[in-house]
This record gives C-alpha cells, structure tokens and sequence, in this order.
C-alpha cells in the first residue's frame, strides 16, 4: 500500500481528454486577427560567401508587408552556450550549410510569401566544401568559420586516475570502434512559431519550444529587446526529444516581422525545414581501449570521440562533454581518459537529442563488455553485475550517485527475461540466428548548471488559493511538450493540499508565469517537481494556520486529506465557519455538510481572513561536481539507471532484423504516475530502436539531404515494434521529491547496445557502423565469414 | 505540406477524363485516382533538389552506377528550361506540377475485382488495394498480387491508393506491377481513338514513363485464370516492415506439367533492380521442362541476377541488390513449390 493517495498510481494524464479529441491547441492551432505568413529564404548552397542580397522585387509583391535580412536583424551573435555565440539571425558573410537562413518575408498567406522568398536574388560565390568530419580538421580543409581554427568548434581533455596503471593491472586490453550517421528526431509537431507584439513595445511569441526561459533570453539579446517586454508562451507541444530546446533562427525572424509589420505572424515549418534546422544528434565516431582484469573487473578506459556537428555549434559544447563524462559509471571504473573534438562541417546542425552525447558512447562502451566478457569467458551479465557501482559511490570524473538501483534492475531483467536459460553459458554466441543481449546505462536526473553561467534559481512554482474557495492554481514556466510534466505538478500539487487531480489547474510553459529552465535534461520531475511540493505545502500551511486561528487549536493538530480539514487531536466545533460559509452561499446546491470542515470553506474562510494565499516554492541543485575544466557538464542531483535485453531473430541470408522482445527495467527513484513511467520507457526503447537499425540523414555530395521527409527517414512503425515490457525499479532517491528522479532519458542509454549485443549473439558477427541495416549486416556477415576463410 | 495551386476536375464518363487529358495537355494535367503518389509528386520542396524515387534505376544496359542527375532528361525538357527543378524534369513529363488534377472518383465502373467466366480475373483500375488485399479470389487464385498488396504502404495508403495508380505510374519498385508481371497480367488503355490492352511487362518504359498516351487511362488489369498445379508468391524486401519502397522486390509464378513433374512454365518478376519492372527471362531458360530440385532452382536463382540491373542509391547497394534477387527468387521458387505441393 502506497504512502501516497495521488502518487504512485497510475493517474491519467490532465491533458489527455483534450489531445485524444482534438481540443488540445498546437501553436499553428492558434489564431490571431490579421495575422501574416512567414516564410523563410533558405540557403541552397553548403558553403558559399554572400556577395550581394537584392530584395527588391520580393518587397514589390502584392500582398508583401515585410522583407528582412541582416540588414534589418543586425548580426549579434547568438547561441547555445555563452563561449559559443557563433550564429547571427540571418546569414550575412557566408552561408554554411544547405539551409542556413538567408531572409524572411512577412506576407498575407503562404503561396505570396513563399514567391516572394523565390524573388529575392542572392549573389554567391560557391566556396569549397567540407562534408566529411573525419578529415575536417585536415591541413587544408576549407574554413567555416574564422573562430574555429581547423574547423574545430571544441575539444576535450581528460585524464582521471592513471591511465598506465591501469594498463598495468590489466589482464586483457582490447580496442573497439562505433559510428553513427546524424539523426532527426522525428518529434510529430513541426516546429511553429506566432509572433505578436504590443503598442507598448512588449513582445509575445507563442512557439513549439522546450525551454522558453532560454528562447525569451535569447529572443532579447538577439533583437535588443528589455528582457521584461519579451514573453514565450509554449502552447501545446508534440514532442521535442532536445532539437526545440534551443532559440532558432526561425522564432527570431518571425518576431522580428512582427515588430517590424506592427502585425502578428505565423510561421510554421514543412517537415522539409525540420530536417534542415536538424539541431538533433551528432554524428559520432568512437575508439574505446578497455582493460579489466582477470576477475572481469575494470582497469581503464580510454576513449576518443569525433563528433561531426554540422555548421554551427549549438549545444555542441555539452554535447562532447557528455559523451566523455557518462562513461564515469555505472560501473566501478578508477582510471579514465577522454580525448574528444567537435568539428563543424557544412551540414545542418546537429545539437542536444534524448540521452545527449552518451548514446553513441554508452552503445559502443557496452559493446566492448560484450566483446571483454566473451574472452573472458564470462557471462556478460554477471561481468556488469560484478562491476556496478552502488548508491553513496563517487565516479572518477566526480559524478556522485546518491540513490543507485543499477543492481536491481539487471537483476531485474535478467530474471524477468529468462536470460540465464537463453542465452548460451560462458559469453558463448549462438550464432543460428536467435539472439539476446544485455546493456545497461545511466542519466542525469537535471543538469547540475544552468546553460548561462549565473545562479538562477532553476525553476519556481507559485500555487494560488482560489480566492472563492475550493481549488488551487499552480504556475509554472515548466515545458510540457508531451512527456506528462503538466499531470507530475497536478498530482504533487492534489497530494499534498488533499484534493483531486481536478481541482488544480496547471498553467505552465509561459516565461511570464516564473523562471524554469525547460524541458530538457530530464530535469522536470526532480527539480521542477522539488519547487512544486514547496509551494503547495507553504500555501497549506497558509490555509491551516488560518483555520488554527479561528478555531483556536494549534495549526500542527490540523492536516489537509481528501478534501477535508482533519483534526489530528480530538473533535473540532467548526459549526461557526460552516454557518459563515454558508451564509455566502445562499441559493447554491451541494453545500458542504460532512462532519468534517470541507477545503472548499478553509480555503475561502483563510481567504477572508488573509487575502489572497500564493505558496512559493523554488529550487536549485547545490554546488556539484569536481573542479577540473568541463566538470559541471554530466553533474547531477541524481542519476537514474537502466538496464535491458532484447532477444532477435536475424535472417543470415537477408540480413533482416526482427526485434522480438526487450524487457526493460529503469530506477526513477519513484514513480509519481506510474504509466507515464513505463510510457518513457516505452518510448525511449522505439526510440533507440530506430537508432540501432534504420535512422540516417543521408547526404548527396552537394551537403543536401537526400531523404528529408518521414517516408525516407525510417523510423520504426507499429509493425516494428517489439514486445516491450518495462519493470519499474524504485531506489528513493534522497535528493529528489518523495524519492524520484528521471526516466526521460536514461532509458534510452541500453537500447541500442542491448541490440547489437543481442545480434551478434545470432549472427557473431559485430557492426562497426550503425544503423545496423540489413545490408550493413550482410556485408559484415560475408566479410566474416571470408576471414575465417 | 506545400502544395502547387492547381484546378480539379471531375468528369463523369472515362471519355470525358480522356477528353479533359487531351484538352489540357498544354498546361500541364495528371489523373487523380488514389492520390497517395500523386501527393508526393505534388509537395513543393522548400530546396531545389532531386527528391530520390529513382527506385534503383538505371538506364545503362551494363549496370553502370548512374546518379540520379545523369537519369534526367537533357536541358531541352522545357521543364528545365524554365527553371524547374532537376527533380520534376526527371519525373517526366506527367510528373509536372500540373494546372490540373482530373478526378477519377465519380467512376465507380473502373472500381471491383470480378471472376470472368473462363476463370481469369478483373480488375478495375480504380479498386483500392486494400480490396484487393482482402479479397479471397485474389488470395487464392492470384496470391503474389494479394502479397503485393500486403506489403505496400500502411494501411491507410491501402485503403486510397489504387492498383491503376500502382501500375500506371511506372515506378520500378511498384509492388502491384511487379506481381502483376509476374502473373502474365495484361492492361486495358483506353484513349480517344479507342481501346487496346497490352502486357504489363511491356507498359513501363523507365522510372515514372510507360507507354501511356497522353489522352490514355489505365482502366482494367486483366489476370489469365489459373492453370492447374501453378502458384505464385511475392516478397518485399527493406528496411522496415510498412511504409516503405522495397529494396528488392520478387514475385514469382510456376506451373508444374504434374504433381513432383517438371516445370511447365515460370515468370519471374523483379522490383527495385532497374528503370523498370524487369521480367527474368533467364529464369524461364533455366528452369522451364526441369524438375525443381535445389540445383535447379538455384540455377533459375542465378539467373535472375544475371538479368538485375541494379544502382547504389540510398536504399540500397547494386552489390547488396543482386544478391537479394538471387536469395529472394529461390526462396518465392520454394515457397511457391510448396503452396502448389499444398494445394493438393
């Protein structure tokens, strides 16, 4: 029996009758009177010097009321991170990719601004280009930008513990390599912007954003506008996955029409533009040499990562980081060196996507256990489990992990899955074609640091009393795009004042309503969650001092439950607050007449007592981290875990892939709504999945997306899917509300490696380059086969 | 989605859809049957550039790898000429963004699948392949073109698109008309000047071309009726199990003379290994008046991928391709052996 009465349960979603019929409003959704069409002139050209831009004929078009370009924009640098403003709203020395931001036109409908875009004459003059990220840094690659010599954006290095010592200890040493193609990650709502701005000079922007404290930052930097005059409002979002946490050339173009045409404007991209503004993952190129010794247990791991991140930085900077820094753990690891380099290439631009730069890492690091348990002849569960770090442990990049059921979950799927009858004794592969693999990985539970350097408190929450009595109001800035965060306040907010999930409002995602830092490194729950439960509980204790007084009984002698004012010491006679509440309440039906004081009448007896009653609440991690450069990237409040299996069927003449099962087990600390745990679970699992076997941006030798649109971008559909069955695994977290922490993306850490694990076993053959396509695996398969001669 | 500005046109008689085709030639008209090919072709790309439905194309006889641009037709196309993107110029000149759409809804006569009474089969251009996916004649008589339609799309394309538009657009990976190649299927046109019916292996004549005229609809397809001891089977082979354009697509049909004889008469069909649907007239060499054991059937394996002519594109490698062709068309050869054995 749970503690809680709305927690832990499985709670349905306060948005989900609304999504389901339709009534839910998307940005693109929203009307406003007048409103104009923007449209955006993107780059046709990868890299190319703007010799001159001639908008004259587009500004003559009928229909017409804005042209812009850098000219009108300015050319403020703007970005992700501070040391990385390398962005100006519209390109005005060069274009660096197919699709960089060249003008946007403001015009009564789309077909007119879309013509008027075509009118606009460009001057280039084509400059080389450099598409391959393995031999940017090359002497004599051509520049993309002056500020990055060499086309490196960043580069990291790391040395933790002693590397040579660990190569001393260690009975075998091997060498294994990953890579990756860049990704989109296919979220259903394209991105849509509507600006508007008001005679007082105060500007308004509705778009499809993760992170409007971020976008409304930049919106204000960018254009000069007073940081109080710009608003972000996040209407409903269909999914972000990390690409929408960041302020785009697009929302910016689109206020900046508006203020210009004194007009509100929309702009709404095909899906076309989401491919080319991209900002999803990176493409990675990996090289892990792992030593352990002879009982399994690990020495070292040295590792270097390319990272080809498209043209411009964007969250690129933590992107490396994390791909270094989440290797720290889950397991046991005192000796670790990390080398890696971002380098710009002109393609779009990859940024933040679920699980950020450890995906790729996590996939090839758990792979190389795979490999290490193999000659070790050990089963590659009991080598994980030998080597899994438990709750109070520190890794050796500083990374402390205060609550850690890592144990519990690989028990927990290695049980649940049968493994130890399916899979062969020894590391031994099958190699029939039947196989099953295990991973595992960890993930912040929030970033530990704001993207801005500063000591913001991370997020706040103000819960209003309803001044008439009976239900509350709790305001957020908190981003919910899709993933339930809405529902997580709603419940903490009912758990703790005693009410029903329908008798608190949420509103939430609007930049006016109170700092958060958005929805982005599964940070909501914990920290957004912590400001939440401190605001619902300063507004109860509002509420029942008031009550206290009237009644003139000590206010720790009262609680809120069920709706009701209980007394924790003897019979209470509130017959006189009844008799007042009623007396206001002449003519109206269902008055209360429980033997208990409803929280209808407290809350409206402590409002006529007090006024109006705002509980507050805020939070902020405390310093973490170690002091070396990069340490607070991959710190956390608290790091959740994951492990799983998946079982395959490969066909070994074909090189078809069937996933037939992956069972999945995920430490959230505690689940607040259980089913929207095991929906990230859920999602996480399709989401890696697609990763591991079909997703890839494939580019022509021109840098332009050959496959940019959802027929030819593969993602797994219904018939793909594998049975999933997700185990919830709960460690109380102690640095997290009621004990949870995240699940948003940790989950996706063991998907892919758990595949490919599972596909070597059927097949013994390892693939170097994901996806893992049918032909990719053909050829590896033949490729074996002819070395073994 | 961004589409072109275009009038629709609805007639109510086939004659009246093939006058409406010649009228607007000039200005630039396609038939709207199903609409979920017809959308594709439409969507105006916000970057110029080739769109890849070049299905593993290639109009090189030898199998040269040729690149999507080198397919397109010379810079006279007038598409070209005015500015038109690579990608419409390849399409040809149906495939232009159109000042017209002519409706073909209002023609139920063009819709169902009818038993004949010499045993063969009908059906009209305009049944959706979701019919024909549930259809038990279809199924049992003709069951490559019900795996055809199995595999094609999702199930809403199923339930819009249509087997006419399947076929008539050319496409080499089109999985009705590699099927319906296999099966001896034959096409009924109908023009102003009259009506003619035409083999299905002889329609398409590269990606997204075929021999249609201009004032032509694509009425009926006609299926022989079955002969006894004969089956047929279909397999798309990709990346995902739905919505998607086959890497390699094989259909086959056989006939044996007896239960356990020799084989009487096979058609291979290929999909996805050339500018069009390549009928394997190797296999019939290798195979016809031999008793299909595993050395005969790969032999007519093997020569089906002497008769592919596949391309490196991004769904797949030439290399990759043949050698699906040869796996995939000894499998269909046992599969369909076995559901004759079955059949019994």
């Amino acid at each position: 029996m749970s503690k809680h009465r709305i927690l832990n349960t499985r709670a349905p979603r306060v948005d989900a009758a609304d999504k389901a019929t339709g009534k839910a409003l998307y940005t693109d959704d929203l009307k406003r009177p007048s409103v104009l069409t923007g449209a955006i002139l993107h780059s046709p050209l990868a890299h190319a010097r703007i010799l001159n831009i001639d908008t004259s004929r587009a500004e003559k078009l009928p229909g017409v009321k804005a042209v812009v370009t850098h000219r009108e924009a300015g050319t403020t640098p703007y970005g992700v991170s501070p040391a990385r403003y390398d962005e100006t709203v519209f390109c005005h020395d060069k274009v660096r990719y197919v699709g960089d931001e060249i003008a946007a036109v403001a015009a009564i409908d789309l077909d007119t601004a879309l013509e008027a875009t075509s009118l606009i004459k460009v001057d280039f003059e084509e400059l080389p280009v450099v598409l391959d990220g393995r031999t940017a840094m090359d002497e004599g690659q051509p520049q993309l930008h002056e500020m990055y010599k060499n086309n490196i954006c960043a580069q990291v290095h790391w040395h933790f513990g002693d590397i040579e010592e660990g190569r001393r200890e260690s009975h075998l040493i091997r060498t294994d390599r990953l890579s990756s193609k860049m990704q989109d990650a296919a979220f259903m709502e394209p991105q849509s912007i509507l600006a508007e701005t008001e005679s007082s000079g105060s500007l308004t922007m509705w778009s499809s954003t993760q992170a409007p404290h971020y976008i409304q930052r930049t919106l204000a930097m960018a254009l000069n506008i007073p940081l109080h005059k710009v608003r972000v409002i996040k209407p409903a979002v269909g999914g972000g996955f990390g690409p929408k946490a960041s302020c785009s050339s697009a929302e910016l173009a689109t206020c900046l029409l508006a203020i210009r045409t004194g007009q509100p404007v929309k702009l709404t991209f095909d899906r076309e533009q989401v491919f080319l503004h991209s900002r999803a993952r990176h493409q990675f190129f990996h090289t892990m040499t792992t030593g352990v010794k002879k009982d399994g247990s690990l020495a070292f791991l040295e590792h270097e990562c390319l990272l080809d991140g498209g043209a411009y930085a964007s969250f690129g900077i933590a992107t490396i980081y994390y791909s270094g820094s989440l290797l720290g753990g889950p397991y046991r690891l005192k000796n670790m060196k990390y080398d890696g380099h971002r380098v710009v290439t002109n393609k779009p631009v990859c940024g933040a996507q679920r699980g950020h730069g450890a995906v790729i890492a996590r996939a090839l690091f758990e792979v190389q256990l795979d490999r290490i348990a193999e000659e070790l002849g050990m089963d590659p569960v009991e080598l994980r489990l030998k080597n899994v770090m438990e709750a109070g442990e520190t890794t050796c990049n500083e990374l402390f992990v205060s609550s850690f059921g890592m144990r519990e979950a690989l028990e927990a799927v290695r049980d649940s899955a049968a493994w130890k009858k399916k899979r062969s004794s020894g590391g031994k592969t099958r190699r029939d074609g039947k196989g099953i693999g295990a991973a595992c990985g960890f993930f912040v539970s929030g970033a530990g640091y704001p993207i801005y350097r500063s000591r913001t408190y991370h997020c706040t929450v103000v819960t209003k009393v309803d001044e008439v009595g009976g239900g509350v109001t709790v305001s957020s800035g908190a981003a919910d795009i899709g993933q339930g965060s809405d529902t997580v306040l709603a419940m903490i907010t009912a758990e703790e004042l005693g009410l029903n999930l329908d008798d608190v409002r949420v509103l939430s995602g609007d930049s006016s309503l109170s700092v958060d830092l958005g929805a982005y490194s599964s940070r909501t729950t914990l920290m957004t969650g912590h400001a939440c439960r401190e605001a619902a509980r300063d507004a109860k204790k509002q509420i029942l001092e008031a009550i206290a007084g009237k009644l003139e009984v000590p206010a720790e002698t009262l609680d809120l439950r069920e709706g009701k004012v209980v007394s924790l010491a003897g019979e209470l006679d509130f017959s006189r607050l009844r008799k007042e509440y009623l007396q206001e309440h002449k003519g109206f039906s269902d008055l209360p007449d429980t033997p208990q004081l409803t929280f209808a009448e407290a809350s409206r007896i402590a409002f006529l007592e007090l006024g109006t009653i705002v509980g507050t609440g805020k939070y902020r991690p405390p310093p973490l981290g170690g002091s070396f450069k990069g340490a607070k990237v991959g710190t956390s409040p608290a790091f959740g875990c994951s492990a799983q299996i998946a079982e395959v069927t490969v066909d070994l003449e074909t090189g078809e892939i069937t996933v037939g099962h992956i069972t999945g087990a995920h430490d959230c600390g505690y689940a607040i709504n259980v089913t929207q745990v095991e929906g990230q679970m859920q999602g996480s699992m399709m989401m890696g999945m697609g990763e591991a076997l079909m997703e890839q941006i494939i580019y022509d030798n021109k840098g332009r997306i050959v496959n940019a649109n959802l027929a030819e971008y593969k993602i797994p559909t219904a018939l793909d899917m594998p049975h999933l069955d997700a185990i919830i695994v709960e460690s109380n977290e102690p640095n997290g509300p009621y004990g949870a922490k995240e699940v948003g993306e940790g989950a996706i850490m063991p998907v892919i490696p758990c595949i490919l694990n599972a596909i070597y076993d059927a097949t013994g053959v390892r693939i170097e380059e994901l996806p893992v396509t049918p032909e990719r695996l053909v050829a590896a398969m033949q490729a074996a086969k002819s070395r073994r001669g | 989605m961004i589409l072109p500005r275009f009038d629709v046109l609805v007639p109510e008689t086939v004659d009246e859809a093939c006058t409406m085709l010649s009228d607007h030639a000039d200005e630039g008209v396609r038939l709207l049957a199903g609409g979920t090919d017809l959308l594709v072709d439409l969507r105006r790309p916000i970057i110029p550039q080739h769109v890849p439905r070049c299905d593993g194309c290639t109009t090189h006889p030898e199998g040269r790898v040729l690149s999507t641009i080198e397919c397109a037709p010379s810079d006279s196309d007038p598409l070209m000429a005015s500015g038109g993107s690579i990608r419409t110029a390849l399409e040809g000149p149906r495939h232009a963004a159109p000042a017209f759409l002519v409706s073909l809804h209002k023609l139920d006569q063009l819709r169902g699948i009818e038993r004949l009474a010499d045993g063969g089969l009908r059906i009209g251009a305009l049944t959706s392949i979701s019919e024909i996916e549930r259809s038990p004649d279809v199924r049992e008589g003709w069951t490559a073109l019900a795996e055809g339609a199995d595999s094609l799309g999702s199930p809403l394309v199923r339930n819009r698109g249509t087997l006419g538009g399947n076929i008539a657009n050319a496409r080499p990976a089109a999985d009705m008309a590699v099927p319906t190649i296999a099966l001896g299927g034959t096409l009924t046109l109908k023009g102003s000047s009259g009506t003619c019916d035409i083999p299905a292996k002889d329609f398409p004549r590269g990606p997204g071309l075929s021999v249609i005229k201009q004032d032509e609809i694509l009425t009926d397809i006609h299926y022989p009726s079955p002969v006894p001891y004969s089956g047929s089977a279909y397999y798309k082979l990709a990346n995902r199990k739905a919505l998607e354009i086959s890497t390699v697509g094989v259909a086959v049909w056989l006939a044996l003379k007896e239960p356990g004889g020799p084989v009487a008469d096979v058609q291979v069909a290929l999909g996805a290994v050339g500018p069009v649907p390549i009928l394997a007239e190797s296999v019939r060499e290798a195979l016809i008046g031999k008793v299909p054991n595993e050395k005969t059937l790969l032999q007519a394996a093997q020569a089906a991928r002497g008769d592919a002519r596949p391309i490196d594109d991004h769904r797949g490698s030439a290399w990759y391709r043949v050698q699906m062709v040869e796996q995939l068309t000894l499998r269909l050869l046992r599969t369909v052996l076995k559901r004759i054995r079955d059949s019994k």
